[in-house]
């Protein structure tokens, strides 16, 4: 480097992770636009992007416009002030919107027709007998549910909640006054968004509800004429917490300007695109909202409805054939679970490989008379999970159950309190979550006394205890019963349980202590022996990637010859291809069927591989505000197949975007290759390992069986 | 099963900790759980003399946590002691009270030397080496909170130890009103650490050649912490430790001398409240390598739940140490004798002859092994007052044996090995014992002790050892000692005749002393 050194934290190095997160929304949408993707699966696609960009408003936007009410200046990653983040993101958000509905209007909408499957838009398009359908569904299902309210001098405006679809209307007294009254009424959430109109030969037809409601509006408001009536819907600020993600400093400043707000302000407002401008008018002034935050759109509001249709009875041949993660072939034996951990450790590769294992070995545990303890993390678990049953039964049975209740999961909350409660109930020891940290790591430790004396279970994973998303995030999960591990999962819950740290560790690491100084000495190490003129490289895959101190520390170790080749789904704040500085790096993000969800970061330690799982990104708020775990794998079986895994990855051209130094991301040349779609792989290969079992009834001898089975 | 889970839980100065072992049979400690809360009671012990409600209303919620974990692994067995905190609080007896009403638990408090004897037990069934080690010199120092050990071996034994009140919290107590860590303060400390390692320099160390230090307490943990544990290396017990030698812990401490807690705390990952007595502490083990010339730093990383465990293993017969610890009791008080220039070959004899007659006897005394050793204590350390005074050496002899630590007996011990060299001679005074002891089981422990003592003492009363080769007999509710001594034995079968009423009067049986027939 002639011109002296580089500052490897210079600004322009970085890109906005708000601004990296709408390039994710793309790529998922790119799915809904993919053709050669069965057309009920882009229709979730293109829902998945709708619910994105709700929370993305919700959390990020809304924080950052906390900022701006505080007048908080501090520049992000990328040099922009909250306000400069704003102008772009609106910009962005914008033009995102409308690629959301020209992909409904110009594409899916379209093809769904031509599968027979129609959508009317528009209530005038109806048939007079389908009207007549409509409604005596509205008669006798949806008049009894509404609240219509007017507004007039002595009814105000009322509260229009978050996130909920409305219809607003002008009223004019059938009296025959001039002035024009306000009116809304909330589309019901209670009732389903999409009715089936008429199904037959040729096909379904589908009606929107607020399509309904729009129809008979005249019924709702009986002294007044319908002079025009649309559809809006506004997002607020509702979150009354601050995101996590953001610094401290910044937390103490907003929080005295919320207690001052009783709800929050609007911070998007949605109305279809031909609203009356009267109408529109009002509603902005209502909202105090600004120009730029409303949206008019194209089509239907709220494309959330088309997760709905992508799950329409009867049209199979236009989604994937379901999968069905396959059995974990260690366990495919008659041993009971703990015996067979004591073979060796045991990795699971989620949702190809079935969850179920995880869900038995707490149920197992539950019964087993030599269990003495049972202690669990638990972030998001689903509803009615068996998980949460096993451990209030493991409590009546006598065990010592603690258990790690993450109650600040995002939006899941009251979710969490109710199960908490009743786990308490049942004798477990609750802890509810730590002041100031969420409990992000996932982990098991399972207590037997054995005749050698107390033996340590762990489970140790990259995703939720949730045996439902389990079937739809990709993750690695590993049981092992190695004293190490055991001597650490105890002291995670022992700090976890508020006692002092450990005086050392052996093989696990956690943040927010340690973690983020392991990955940085794992990183320099490699940079080291780059200079040395070693080998040395980085593969890492992760959910997001923004901390910007791992980020200088690979760009530094780039700048130094490591090869480091990333795998980041989403968020992704680094840029490749700067000359002196990531010129070694390159980034893709494989947005697929299933949802990548593993975290996997691997070293090359001068030949003598290290390989690690953790529940942490490489984002601040793992590293510096969440209790996390990185455990390495040490089973050199298991060690290949992790990196077998990661490397089948990065080899993925179907499902990948690489990352340019533009900042936008494309689609792996395919031309002259064979099509690797890692997740189809992957699929293939957990069938392939399942272990043939002995058909019983072709066999044409018995086999008896000895009384040690 | 073949597998005992004990529970050891050190009531400390500066914080509760809690240690689940797992005893197997193959003589293996191995430490399943451990847990460690700060609770600085100290810091009221040593500020105000006692320890605050507040406090101990603290220390019981913690207790009661630690009895969830014990009933998590299905203890058999546990064993809680308190250190100096609770050793030095006026209200120590209120404090234990509150702790067993409220939590159920037992706590009792170590003597110092008690507490270091575990601190050396931990040290032996860790230390492989440890045999090794201490056949050339070495010291052991232990920074404790409150207070500082240091004790010499030489050629596989235990030559003295000494209690310093120097302890890293106590220090930083001393100093509390000076919240800076600036030169001042460092010089400060370093005058009074100077102060009292030099004397015992003078007084004990003189010319003696001390290769190796064995560094123990609150942040020898973390040292031993830097020294590579924690990459992979099974934690059990008996591990083998780490050492450092004393140029590189002189690097280690030039570095954090300057550095402000903070500092250490990034520097070292450790807790900040740890680093706030890492300077105080490495401080005492600079000045020990100093002073000593010491060339080796052994850093086994032991804390207190090590020794109670290694003392439960111990006594339950669990586990076997490599090391005789009794030998060592038994040479310190040697050394103890000698120092007051006690006549060795008259002491010898004597404690030969006292555990002869005690073995003799032990279907009527019913005492034990424990018992057996502090009636050799009080023979080794019997005629130490006369040192002092010819007069009343008796009296003088009970004050050295009261203000002398002894290591590896409890206070209550050392009590009734004063008492036994009181009243080796004079009247017996029951009543005066049993008021000053207050408790009936030790002052019956005291009599039957002295009954033996006053009768071997007569037999050699000239101190010519003519009792040397004796056959003791037990016939017809008579205690015949038949020696094969050519001399005469009439001086000692004249006074015998008083000591042997004592004699009678607490076993009912009647020494007799006879001089084998046609020699």
């Amino acid at each position: 480097m002639t011109e002296g050194k580089i500052d490897f934290t210079n600004p322009e190095y970085y890109r906005n992770r708000e601004l990296s997160w709408i390039a994710f929304n793309y790529r998922v949408l790119s799915e809904g636009r993919d053709k050669t993707i069965p057309l009920l699966e882009r229709m979730k696609f293109l829902s998945i992007t709708a619910s994105n960009l709700d929370e993305f408003v919700m959390v990020r936007i809304a924080s950052l416009k906390d900022m701006v009410h505080a007048g908080y200046t501090r520049p992000d990653i990328a040099g922009l002030t909250p306000e400069q983040q704003l102008t772009l993101i609106s910009r962005e958000v914008h033009q995102l919107t409308e690629d959301q509905y020209q992909t409904y209007n110009r594409s899916l909408l379209p093809s769904l027709k031509n599968q027979g499957i129609s959508i009317i838009t528009r209530h005038e398009d109806l048939t007079e007998e389908e009207g007549a359908i409509a409604d005596k569904y509205f008669a006798e299902s949806v008049y009894p549910v509404l609240t219509p309210m007017a507004v007039d001098s002595s009814r105000p405006f009322p509260l229009i909640r978050n996130k909920t679809l409305n219809i607003a209307a002008l009223l004019q007294k059938k009296s025959g006054e001039k002035e024009l009254d306000f009116a809304t009424v909330q589309v019901p959430s209670v009732l389903p968004r999409v009715f089936e109109i008429k199904r037959d030969g040729e096909g379904v037809k589908l009606i929107l509800l607020e399509e309904i409601i729009e129809r008979n509006m005249d019924k709702l408001f009986l002294n007044y004429n319908i002079v025009c009536a649309h559809p809006y819907r506004v997002m607020r600020n509702a979150d009354l917490t601050i995101d996590e993600e953001e610094a401290e400093d910044l937390l103490e400043t907003i929080e005295k300007q919320l207690k001052q707000r009783q709800w929050g302000e609007v911070i998007k407002l949605e109305a279809e695109g031909e609203m009356d401008k009267r109408l529109l008018k009002y509603l902005k002034k209502e909202f105090a909202i600004h120009e730029e935050d409303v949206y008019l759109i194209n089509g239907p509001l709220d494309l959330t409805f088309c997760m709905k249709i992508s799950g329409l009875a009867g049209y199979d041949h236009l989604r994937y054939e379901k999968y069905i993660p396959k059995p974990v072939p260690a366990f495919e034996n008659d041993d009971n679970i703990f015996d067979n951990i004591k073979k060796g450790d045991i990795l699971m590769h989620h949702p190809y490989e079935s969850f179920e294992p995880v869900v038995n070995f707490i149920r197992k545990a539950a019964k087993d008379p030599d269990v003495l303890a049972i202690k669990q993390t638990l972030y998001r678990v689903s509803g009615n999970s068996p998980i949460i049953a096993s451990l209030a039964q493991a409590a009546e049975n006598g065990k010592q159950v603690t258990v790690l209740v993450e109650l600040k999961a995002r939006f899941d909350e009251e979710n969490n309190i109710n199960w908490a409660k009743m786990l308490e109930k049942a004798g477990c020891h609750v802890i509810y979550g730590l002041l100031g940290l969420k409990t992000h790591c996932k982990i098991t430790l399972i207590v037997r006394r054995e005749e050698e004396g107390i033996c340590r279970y762990v489970h140790l994973g990259t995703g939720n205890y949730n045996d439902s998303t389990a079937k739809q995030y990709t993750d690695l999960g590993m049981f092992t019963c190695r004293k190490t591990v055991g001597e650490d999962a105890t002291a995670v819950f022992n700090m976890l349980s508020g006692y002092s740290e450990p005086l050392s560790w052996n093989r696990l690491s956690l943040a927010p202590i340690w973690l983020k100084k392991k990955f940085l000495k794992l990183i320099r190490r490699e940079q080291e022996n780059a200079k040395a003129g070693n080998e040395a490289y980085i593969k890492a895959k992760m959910n997001s990637l923004s901390d910007p101190v791992i980020i200088a520390a690979l760009y530094e170790a780039s700048a130094a010859g490591v090869k480091i080749d990333l795998v980041v789904r989403g968020i992704c704040c680094l840029k490749t291809g700067i000359p002196g500085v990531s010129e070694n790096i390159t980034v893709r993000s494989i947005v697929g069927n299933f949802l990548e969800h593993s975290r996997i970061y691997w070293f090359c330690n001068g030949g003598h591989e290290e390989v690690y799982l953790a529940s942490a990104d490489w984002m601040p708020r793992n590293l510096d505000r969440r209790v996390e775990i990185l455990f390495p794998v040490d089973d050199e079986d298991l060690k290949q197949r992790v990196m077998d895994i990661l490397k089948l990855e990065l080899e993925d051209n179907v499902k990948a975007h690489v990352l340019q130094p533009d900042g936008t991301y494309e689609k792996v040349d395919k031309r002259g290759k064979t099509l690797i779609n890692s997740q189809e792989i992957f699929c293939q290969m957990a069938e392939d390992a399942v272990p043939e079992k002995e058909d019983v009834k072709k066999s044409r001898t018995f086999t008896p069986m000895s009384s040690e089975n | 099963m073949a597998i005992t889970t004990f529970a050891a839980i050190d009531v400390g100065s500066y914080d509760l900790q809690l240690a689940i072992y797992q005893i197997s049979q193959k003589n293996r400690i191995a430490c399943l759980d451990h847990v460690r809360k700060t609770v600085a009671a100290g810091t009221d012990t040593y500020s105000e003399g006692k320890i605050s409600y507040q406090m101990i209303d603290e220390m019981c919620g913690i207790l009661r946590d630690f009895i969830g974990i014990i009933h998590e692994y299905q203890v058999k067995d546990y064993r809680a002691y308190a250190t100096s905190a609770l050793r030095e609080a006026e209200n120590s007896q209120l404090v234990l009270d509150q702790i067993r009403v409220r939590t159920g638990i037992q706590v009792r408090i170590l003597s110092n030397s008690e507490q270091r004897f575990l601190c050396y037990k931990a040290i032996a069934i860790k230390e492989n080496e440890f045999q090794k080690i201490i056949k050339k010199g070495t010291a052991i120092v232990d920074v404790g909170s409150g207070s500082t050990q240091l004790s010499l071996f030489d050629k596989d034994a235990l030559v003295t130890t000494q209690y310093l009140q120097l302890g890293a919290v106590r220090i930083r107590e001393i100093l509390g009103h000076l919240d800076h860590d600036d030169y001042e303060t460092r010089t400060l400390i370093q005058e009074l650490v100077d102060n009292d390692i030099d004397t015992f320099r003078k007084m004990f160390l003189k010319d003696r050649e001390i290769r190796n230090l064995i560094a123990t307490g609150i942040c020898a943990l973390y040292l031993n912490r830097m020294k590579g544990m924690g990459n992979g290396a099974e934690n059990n017990v008996e591990n083998s430790a780490d050492k450092v030698t004393a140029g590189e812990f002189m690097d280690f401490y030039s570095r954090i001398e300057l550095m402000d807690y903070e500092q250490i705390a990034l520097d070292m990952d450790i807790p900040v409240e740890h680093a706030y007595l890492m300077k105080p502490s490495a401080m005492i083990y600079k000045k020990m390598i100093e002073v000593t010339g010491a060339e080796l730093l052994w850093i086994p990383g032991v804390n207190l739940c090590d020794g109670i465990v290694a003392e439960y293993g111990e006594e339950k017969r669990l586990i076997r140490f490599p090391h005789d610890f009794t030998e060592d009791i038994l040479v310190a008080a040697r050394n103890i004798s000698k120092r007051y220039m006690g006549n060795k070959k008259h002491n010898q004899s004597l404690e030969k002859l006292v555990l002869n007659i005690f073995d003799s006897m032990k279907k009527y005394h019913g005492l034990g092994r424990r018992e057996r050793l502090l009636l050799q204590l009080s023979a080794i350390l019997h005629d130490c007052g006369k040192y002092i005074s010819m007069r009343d050496p008796a009296e003088s002899s009970y004050h050295i044996v009261m203000a002398t630590e002894i290591i590896g007996i409890s206070h209550r011990e050392r009590e009734i090995v004063a008492y036994i060299v009181k009243y080796n001679t004079g009247r017996y005074e029951y009543e005066k014992i049993m008021n000053e002891v207050r408790n009936q089981e030790t002052s019956i422990i005291i009599a039957k002790l002295v009954a033996i003592m006053r009768v071997a003492n007569a037999m050699d009363r000239s101190h010519k050892q003519k009792f040397d080769n004796v056959k003791i007999t037990l016939k017809n509710q008579k205690l015949i000692i038949t020696t094969d001594s050519a001399e005469d034995i009439a001086l000692e079968q004249a006074l015998f005749v008083k000591k042997a009423d004592f004699f009678e009067e607490v076993y009912g049986i009647r020494p007799v002393l006879k001089r084998r027939k046609g020699v």
